[in-house]
């Protein structure tokens, strides 16, 4: 009996380019397995790059919502952001202090230099 | 390539700045200490939700509820992402998820000396969020550098989530700083509570064989002390701007050493409360996630095999 | 008729209208901040780490909403937001007995928010083309975010409910549990005709209340061997809508107000 063949897969892909970086969707290809997804990918995708890794993933392994409805985020969420504390800065100059940033505490625990933006700032804070 | 060879060059690889993956290969001791230090780090985020929990329920408005909310909220999602990390890790050993929760309740793993403590009052609920989420933060900013890829990745967002937190933290604190006489009373009394177990938060003094070990696989770049230096460095200004008294008289910047001299924690006291979960608190929090660990293994069992 | 009305605007409105609109908002604030507390209480408690993440998000959705129907009280009667929330005795508020009960196991966490769910979804509905337009906004608002709450509790408790064994005993009795409070939660106070010929919600409360019959209904046939349920609503004469309340609700209230009582005139 004659073999049927298989149409092609969709694949998605994924690629990591810093240790630091999460795996990013970059798009998608047409392969009919999965070894093939991975090697077409590499140069579909990465010819022009140095990259960490990639990933290719069967579409039909991919759940995904369908409803708009799912990500809704509609009431203030302000109490959750950084943004909803604005005030933190003006409450501290009361007391003749300034508030923290995480990036400051980053910085400093890293031993890089201030960035001109924050000296700027502390010269506006103390005249 | 025998083993000796292969951790030699592991060991060149990390202390010239690379970056190890899940997959890499690693020797079992780096492996044995990751799995440690974010298996503790996991279930101090899990264990540090209970302190101000408890305090969601007596929060004073909607907004201060709904931002406690979330912040324990984040906390624990930040458990959750430590925890699969470790699940990676530990996989090896036929470890998962139940095996690392039920090493919690049975007491085999130790969590910060901190989440030992009561949150007696709604300033202590705003003092861990300002002081003990700064200390935290310190010390997983340190951590970014960290050898071990996927632990750096998820610090790298764990700490753009803490942003909001200190926000949340100091605005509590600035409320009942420029509160009443009877609110500055309750945040002054919180500041002498916490004080010294803030010092400890960071760890012994000296470095321990297993700290050395850390820095040696650049798993942890910066010392103990280093790391309370800066946390000294940043908060007591502010703590004294508020005109609040830290319970140390001793406490001063010495500026021909260029390091803070600050009388220290009674180490015994808080390493017992942390190695034999003796703290204030320990047992009723245990108590606590054994309700989510042991009465709630039906509804896992149920959602996973449908039985 | 009522959708071909003018909207009814805040300023307009005559006495005995605002007061039937006061007590209604008071009713679906009281019921998402009670449940929205209760949800709370899960936090760090959860089944799974995972979950402990998304039940809390629901826990803070359902305060936001809380909040969002408070303010338009403090808008129609000058009093804060806050002072609605932490400052009212038991006996002034209007939550149904269901979202004040103490939490129980999972099943009863799950059946009870589900349930609560489909009726919160049914009000939302006919709220959506409310004459009195600042509600429609809020409700076209959260009738979007209740989406995922509905399918999260929807897919818990259809697993749940499947399962042999322990799962399936804990849920049937968290049913019958929540069946006695169906008809308090169902009840919408003194002035449910009015509510409906002014325009302020667009479906009459029988037939709001026949939607959610026919669906509960619906529930327990799914669950292949559970018994058919028929439920017709048997109007109780004043509970939860009255302000009257178990001690579970007291105690709720006793918890929260501990800061505040600390000291009234205190800004936290």
């Amino acid at each position: 009996m004659e073999k049927q063949t298989e149409p092609s897969g969709v694949y998605e892909v994924f690629v990591q380019r810093d240790h630091l970086d999460p795996m990013m969707h970059v798009g998608s290809l047409l392969a009919p397995t999965n070894e093939l997804a991975l090697q077409l990918a590499r140069e579909n995708f990465t010819r022009r790059e140095q990259i960490l890794q990639i990933w290719v993933v069967p579409r039909t392994h991919i759940y995904s919502a369908e409803e708009d409805d799912f990500h809704a985020r509609e009431m203030d969420r302000s109490y959750r952001e950084v943004s909803g504390y604005t005030e933190n800065g003006r409450l501290w100059r009361m007391f003749k202090e300034k508030e923290i940033t995480l990036e400051e505490i980053v910085r400093y625990v890293e031993q890089k230099k201030q960035s001109k933006h924050d000296l700027h700032r502390e010269e506006s804070h103390e005249s | 390539m025998d083993s000796q060879r292969l951790e030699e060059e592991f060991v060149k690889r990390v202390q010239s700045g690379a970056k190890i993956e899940a997959s890499d290969w690693m020797p079992d001791g780096y492996r044995h200490l990751l799995i440690k230090l974010i298996h503790m780090h996991a279930v101090s985020e899990i264990m540090g939700v209970y302190p101000e929990k408890e305090w969601v329920p007596k929060a004073p408005n909607l907004r201060r509820k709904l931002a406690l909310m979330a912040k324990v909220q984040d906390e624990m999602g930040h458990g959750q992402l430590l925890l699969r990390i470790v699940e990676d890790l530990a996989a090896p050993y036929g470890k998962g998820r139940e095996e690392l929760l039920d090493d919690l309740v049975e007491g085999k793993v130790k969590f910060h000396n901190v989440f030992h403590m009561e949150a007696r009052t709604w300033a202590d609920a705003g003092l861990i969020g300002w002081l003990i989420d700064g200390a935290a933060i310190i010390n997983q900013a340190s951590l970014l550098s960290t050898s071990y890829a996927p632990y750096a990745r998820i610090l790298k967002r764990i700490c753009a989530e803490e942003s909001f937190h200190m926000q949340h933290g100091e605005n509590v604190i600035l409320s009942i700083a420029m509160g009443t006489d009877e609110q500055r009373k309750m945040l002054q009394d919180s500041l002498d509570y916490w004080w010294y177990s803030l010092l400890f938060f960071f760890g012994p003094l000296e470095i321990t064989p297993a700290a050395q070990k850390m820095l040696h696989y650049r798993i942890r770049t910066k010392t103990n002390e280093e790391l309370r230096q800066k946390f000294l460095a940043k908060y007591v200004p502010r703590i004294w701007s508020l005109g609040l008294t830290i319970p140390d008289p001793t406490l001063h910047y010495d500026s021909k050493l260029e390091r803070w001299h600050y009388a220290e924690p009674e180490w015994e006291v808080f390493q017992k409360i942390v190695s034999e979960n003796k703290g204030p608190k320990s047992q009723e929090r245990i108590a606590l996630r054994r309700i989510a660990q042991d009465q709630h293994k039906w509804v896992r069992l149920a959602m996973t095999t449908g039985i | 008729m009522s959708h071909e009305m003018n909207s009814l605007a805040p300023e307009l409105l005559t006495g005995q209208q605002r007061m039937i609109l006061v007590d209604w908002l008071t009713q679906l604030a009281d019921d998402e901040f009670i449940i929205g507390h209760r949800d709370s209480e899960w936090l760090g408690l959860c089944p799974t780490v995972e979950e402990d993440v998304a039940f809390s998000s629901i826990a803070q959705d359902e305060v936001g909403h809380a909040v969002f129907y408070y303010e338009l009280i403090q808008e129609l009667e000058g009093v804060s937001a806050d002072d609605l929330a932490f400052q009212r005795l038991a006996h002034e508020r209007k939550n149904s007995l269901l979202v004040e009960r103490e939490n129980g196991d999972w099943a009863y966490t799950i059946v009870r928010h589900y349930l609560y769910d489909l009726w919160d979804q049914i009000r939302l509905d006919a709220m959506v083309e409310s004459r009195y337009v600042p509600l429609a906004h809020g409700a076209k608002k959260m009738k979007r975010e209740e989406y995922y709450h509905l399918i999260h509790f929807q897919h818990w408790f259809a697993r749940l409910t499947k399962c042999g064994g322990e799962a399936r005993e804990r849920m049937k009795n968290a049913m019958e549990l929540v069946e006695q409070d169906l008809d308090d939660l169902l009840d919408m106070g003194l002035y449910e005709t009015d509510l409906f010929s002014w325009g302020i919600l667009t479906k009459s409360s029988e037939e709001m209340r026949s939607e959610f019959y026919s669906r509960y209904e619906e529930l327990w046939r799914d669950m292949s061997d559970l018994s058919e349920r028929k439920l017709i609503f048997s109007k109780q004469i004043s509970k939860g809508r009255m302000g009257q309340h178990s001690p579970a609700l007291a105690s709720v209230l006793e918890n929260m107000t501990e800061v505040i009582r600390f000291d009234p005139n205190a800004q936290w």
